[in-house]
């Protein structure tokens, strides 16, 4: 009973703070697949952007909370260049260009990043801090805080792609694009109202992970194959698969880091990941047939 | 179509060539300095850069070495051995540099230790602290002031289990400098009667931590021992003491855990922690604080133990003097057995048989953000019997020993 | 569409870089350079064949080139230096893992084969890395140089002139490997399955069988390449295994161009030699004009990264491509959003 309180329950809540965090930014990326057709590597670097911009905000309003609203808008201005400019010419295209393209994207934003502000390690001070006393162990106040807000956007999101017309249009055009298209919706638009979307999600991720992570330019480049796995798991293209998802893999990984070393685990799920694309391709809720 | 591939191969061949900016003038020494200049241990490595300029300003202001003036050409080695390797080539083959000082990571000097005894350059190691050094890696040209994970070792076991406690943790970072340390501390500890009872790694520039911290509890040690450096030891540190265990046990760790200017943010967490380090801005020794008043002086901030680097140039250009010539052998043996007195920490000597810079260091304890001596530990006590191509950790196992 | 011929012009290039040690700007250093830029040279040719020929991309190339240099990193650790040995061993091991990517991901299409190609090379990268089987992060170091003639010490490939020559005739080899096999049936119907897989199929050729010829072909070019690896640079470390390196093949055989073979060299030349230039020199004219020099570090990726968008954008077939090359396939009509499975 004791390990289970002093050790379990508290991986547990790890791998729910960080599943949540996770959900967020596998979120936009599975919305883009399965809307475009594009797996968009360059996510983790909005991710990161994210908390770069989180980063110049604080340092001019001194406000966490402002940075939480105005770096993801910002992050999703430059989402929606990219889409316009350097996305939309390939959609004509053989996807895999998107996919060759989106690691070019990656490679320059995260090189701008470093000439911009640096390859230093960056702190975001935790905007809550201090922690409780909580299973017989003390927790930081703010990984609750986390875990509270991550769990309240997705419910945000959920509403707003079933409950508001936009939100209804995105899911309709992820399902046939053409037909919207002939029902007079200004396809092209919610394209890029999507992208831009996605990329402001991965930047809420981003910015509300920075004060655990500390902020670096390569710290998209750790998540994005995590955020990929999640994608699959739970099918590409699929929301509700892709929040469960999250939270399975980081309570899997929170989980496995106790029977063995932590770093081993990444083994255990890109098995879990390789078993899942030959076996059963579309993940826990995916349509058939996406390409296959 | 042929014009394509011709501008292709005319332009790679134009890159190539561009290298070939002759040297500019013919009588300057150059000085290799290879570390960390970004990522996780950049403040070392720039500090690093730091000091060995300091050193050739001065002796360039006095006029220069044997009547050439010093030039320093710094290289990012990426803190890893495979660009270590490919930048230690460019500074021997390319740049004909006559002492290259480096790295910052163990791994990756060991990798550059492999290239110098290659092509037989003068090699100072201010930093690094792997025990292989000085042990199976050794070659005649290598040279080193960095107190290594055994003496940390020896100058520090004996005082964590007098005066903090008996049952240690050892949490290291999981590549060769980390294992290092945590093997010679097991070894010294559990020599000395006490009760490891617990070890892990986590790797290099890990972002989160806390997946550690439940066997850590499990274990209920009294005495937390970390070895860690840069910015994992920022993180650390920080998610350490949000989850309240940095009141819960006594903290320890290698001199290289966290360099002075980064120890203000993290004042509080790191409140009581004790290392073995030869230098700190904060001993009011005198010998240290002419050192420090100079580099603050130059730079306007103060040095770190990379600032040891300073050390290195100047022990080789008075080899270099002694001598009266650049060449690799001769400097080599001029700086056996060498000393010098009012060093930042008084009188260091090159020991003949291993390289190794023998000399006093202090343990510290931080209190409120500063890095205060406790009780100063003699050179001899330190330094360890020489192993040159002796593998130190034979005998060594990892498990715990149930008490 | 017959592959690209370049006929006697790469005769005339391979003389040249036959005689190119002559020069007295060929520095030992700058050999290494050289020999670094005609190994990935060697890489991102094999790497074409898959993509160019098969239409196959892969996320997963580095895998290939780690496991080769692992292979003659551990041999030559233990003191077997002949090199035909470590060279036969790369053969095997890359060729076995090769089997298993190869029969995994030709099951499926497109990114698909593209993700599990990446996660396979993932599973190998945490591996090397995260475990110390094999050196861990810092890899395997100091390692002796290997021997041309077994038992002669004498014929050890030791000086940047002897590595530089053994990197040239491997790559004549590869290349002439490359054009039969190419010129071959068995190349046009690669051809044949990256235009239209389902009708090759009806055809009656088994895709499937072909597909996992060519992932294994590519993978045993890249992995002799990346066998000679430690053979210059005396280590192997997992950094060989990141899966950007597998992103950096694939742009430098998008620079170079898809489908030409000869493309890819150039590429790959490129990437290196720009890579080396730009790190070496960027930070120091940001040190002169008053910028911080370590930010010059990462310059050359974001010239890479910039390059590699515009050609994706505007030149998708390349340096070389653009007359005769193919680029990745014929383009589709459809919009993005796959409704209906199409591929």
């Amino acid at each position: 009973m004791d390990y289970v309180v002093a050790v379990l329950l508290p991986q547990m809540l790890h791998g729910l703070v960080f599943g949540a965090a996770l959900g967020l930014l596998a979120l936009g990326l599975t919305v883009i697949f399965g809307l475009l057709g594009v797996m968009n590597i360059a996510h983790g670097e909005l991710f990161m952007l994210g908390a770069y911009f989180g980063i110049v905000v604080i340092a001019l309003t001194q406000s966490f909370w402002v940075a939480l609203v105005v770096a993801p808008v910002g992050v999703a201005l430059v989402g929606a260049l990219l889409e316009v400019f350097t996305l939309r010419p390939l959609y004509k295209r053989e996807p895999l260009y998107g996919l060759i393209l989106t690691f070019g994207l990656a490679l320059t934003l995260r090189e701008i990043v470093r000439e911009v502000w640096g390859g230093d390690m960056r702190r975001i001070l935790e905007p809550i801090a201090g922690s409780v006393p909580l299973l017989g162990m003390i927790y930081p106040k703010y990984r609750l805080f986390l875990l509270g807000a991550s769990l309240l956007l997705l419910f945000g999101i959920w509403l707003f792609f079933t409950r508001t017309r936009a939100g209804i249009i995105v899911r309709a055009a992820v399902q046939d694009a053409e037909m919207l298209d002939g029902l007079g919706v200004d396809v092209p638009r919610v394209f890029t109202l999507t992208f831009a979307g996605s990329a402001a999600l991965a930047a809420l991720a981003g910015l509300l992970l920075a004060p655990i992570f500390t902020v670096v330019p390569t710290m998209g480049v750790e998540m994005i194959l995590l955020a990929f796995i999640v994608v699959i798991l739970g099918g590409m293209g699929s929301l509700g698969g892709s929040v469960l998802a999250a939270l399975i893999i980081g309570e899997a990984q929170s989980l496995f880091s106790l029977w063995m070393n932590p770093q081993r685990v990444a083994i255990a799920l890109f098995t879990i990941m390789i078993l899942v694309l030959i076996v059963r391709p579309r993940g826990l809720f995916g349509r058939e047939g996406v390409l296959e | 179509m042929v014009w394509k591939r011709c501008v292709g191969l005319v332009v790679g061949a134009g890159l190539a060539l561009g290298g070939a900016l002759p040297a500019l003038a013919q009588d300057v020494i150059k000085i290799g300095d290879l570390g960390s200049k970004v990522g996780v241990f950049e403040g070392y490595g720039r500090w690093q850069t730091y000091g060995v300029v300091l050193a050739v300003e001065e002796i360039n202001a006095k006029g220069g070495l044997l009547g050439k003036k010093l030039e320093v050409i710094s290289e990012d080695d990426d803190t890893k051995p495979g660009p270590a390797v490919r930048k230690a080539e460019k500074l021997i083959l390319q740049d004909g540099v006559k002492l290259l000082v480096g790295s910052i990571s163990s791994g990756a000097t060991m990798a550059v230790m492999d290239v110098t005894k290659k092509h037989k350059t003068l090699h100072w190691n201010a930093v690094s602290c792997a025990e292989f050094m000085r042990t199976t890696k050794f070659h005649p040209y290598y040279f080193a002031n960095q107190p290594d994970s055994r003496m940390q070792a020896n100058g520090m076991a004996k005082y964590i289990l007098d005066k903090m406690g008996k049952r240690v943790y050892l949490f290291y970072t999981d590549y060769a400098m980390g294992q290092s340390d945590g093997r010679q501390f097991k070894t010294a500890i559990e020599k000395l009667g006490g009760e490891v009872v617990g070890v892990a790694g986590a790797p290099l520039d890990t972002k989160d931590f806390s997946p550690w911290f439940g066997a850590i509890k499990a274990s209920n040690p009294e005495v937390l021992f970390l070895a860690f450096a840069g910015t994992d030891s920022l993180r650390l540190m920080t998610q350490l003491h949000s989850f309240g265990m940095t009141k819960q046990y006594k903290l320890a760790g290698i001199d290289c855990f966290l360099l002075q200017q980064d120890l203000p943010a993290i004042a509080e967490p790191m409140e009581g922690f004790v290392q073995l380090n030869h230098f700190s801005p904060y001993n009011p020794d005198p010998d240290m604080q002419a050192f420090v008043t100079k580099f603050k002086k130059r730079w306007g901030v103060d040095p770190n133990i990379a600032a040891g680097a300073y050390d290195g140039v100047i022990f080789w250009a008075e080899a270099v003097k002694k001598v009266g010539s650049f060449d690799a052998d001769k400097v080599a043996k001029a700086l056996e057995g060498m000393c010098m007195d009012n060093t930042h920490i008084g009188r260091q000597c090159i020991r003949p048989e291993d390289h190794q810079m023998v000399m006093d260091m202090h343990l510290y304890r931080v209190e409120k953000g500063k890095n205060l001596p406790i009780v100063r530990i003699a050179g001899k006590d330190t330094i360890g019997e020489p192993m040159v191509g002796k593998d130190p950790v034979e005998g060594f196992t990892w498990e715990i020993k149930k008490k | 569409m017959s592959s690209t011929r370049f006929g006697w012009r790469v005769w005339v290039v391979f003389a040249a870089l036959a005689v190119l040690p002559a020069f007295p700007f060929m520095t030992g250093y700058r050999l290494n350079l050289a020999f670094d830029a005609l190994l990935f040279g060697i890489v991102a040719m094999g790497l074409d064949l898959l993509m160019g020929y098969t239409g196959l991309v892969s996320f997963g190339h580095a895998a290939f080139l780690g496991l080769g240099a692992y292979s003659t990193a551990i041999l030559l650790e233990r003191g077997v230096r002949s090199l035909w040995l470590c060279l036969l061993v790369a053969i095997v091991v890359v060729g076995l893992y090769a089997l298993v990517v190869g029969y995994f991901a030709t099951t499926r299409r497109g990114i698909y084969f593209a993700l599990l190609t990446l996660i396979f090379a993932e599973v190998v990268y945490t591996f090397f890395r995260y475990t110390m089987t094999f050196g861990g992060s810092d890899g395997i170091q100091g390692l002796e140089a290997a021997w041309v003639l077994p038992a002669v010490p004498a014929s050890a490939i030791d000086s940047p002139l002897k590595n530089y020559y053994t990197v040239l005739v491997l790559l004549l080899l590869a290349y002439v490997a490359c054009r039969v096999l190419t010129d071959s049936h068995f190349g046009r119907v690669l051809i044949a399955i990256r235009e239209n897989e389902d009708r090759a199929r009806f055809l009656g050729y088994n895709v499937r069988r072909y597909k996992m010829g060519v992932c294994v072909i590519s993978a045993l070019l890249t992995g002799v390449a990346g066998a000679l690896y430690p053979v210059r640079l005396a280590n192997a470390t997992p950094d060989l295994l990141l899966w950007t390196v597998s992103g950096e093949a694939i742009v430098m055989v998008m620079i170079g161009g898809i489908g030409t073979l000869v493309g890819p060299v150039i590429g790959g030349a490129f990437f290196i030699v720009l890579q080396e230039e730009v790190s070496t020199y960027a930070p120091k004219i940001y040190q002169a004009v008053g910028l911080s020099a370590d930010k010059g570090v990462g310059l050359h990726f974001l010239i890479i990264g910039v390059i590699l968008v515009l050609i994706v954008l505007f030149m998708p077939k390349g340096l070389l491509g653009a007359v005769r090359a193919v680029g990745l396939r014929r383009p589709r009509s459809m919009a993005p959003a796959p409704a209906g499975g199409s591929e």
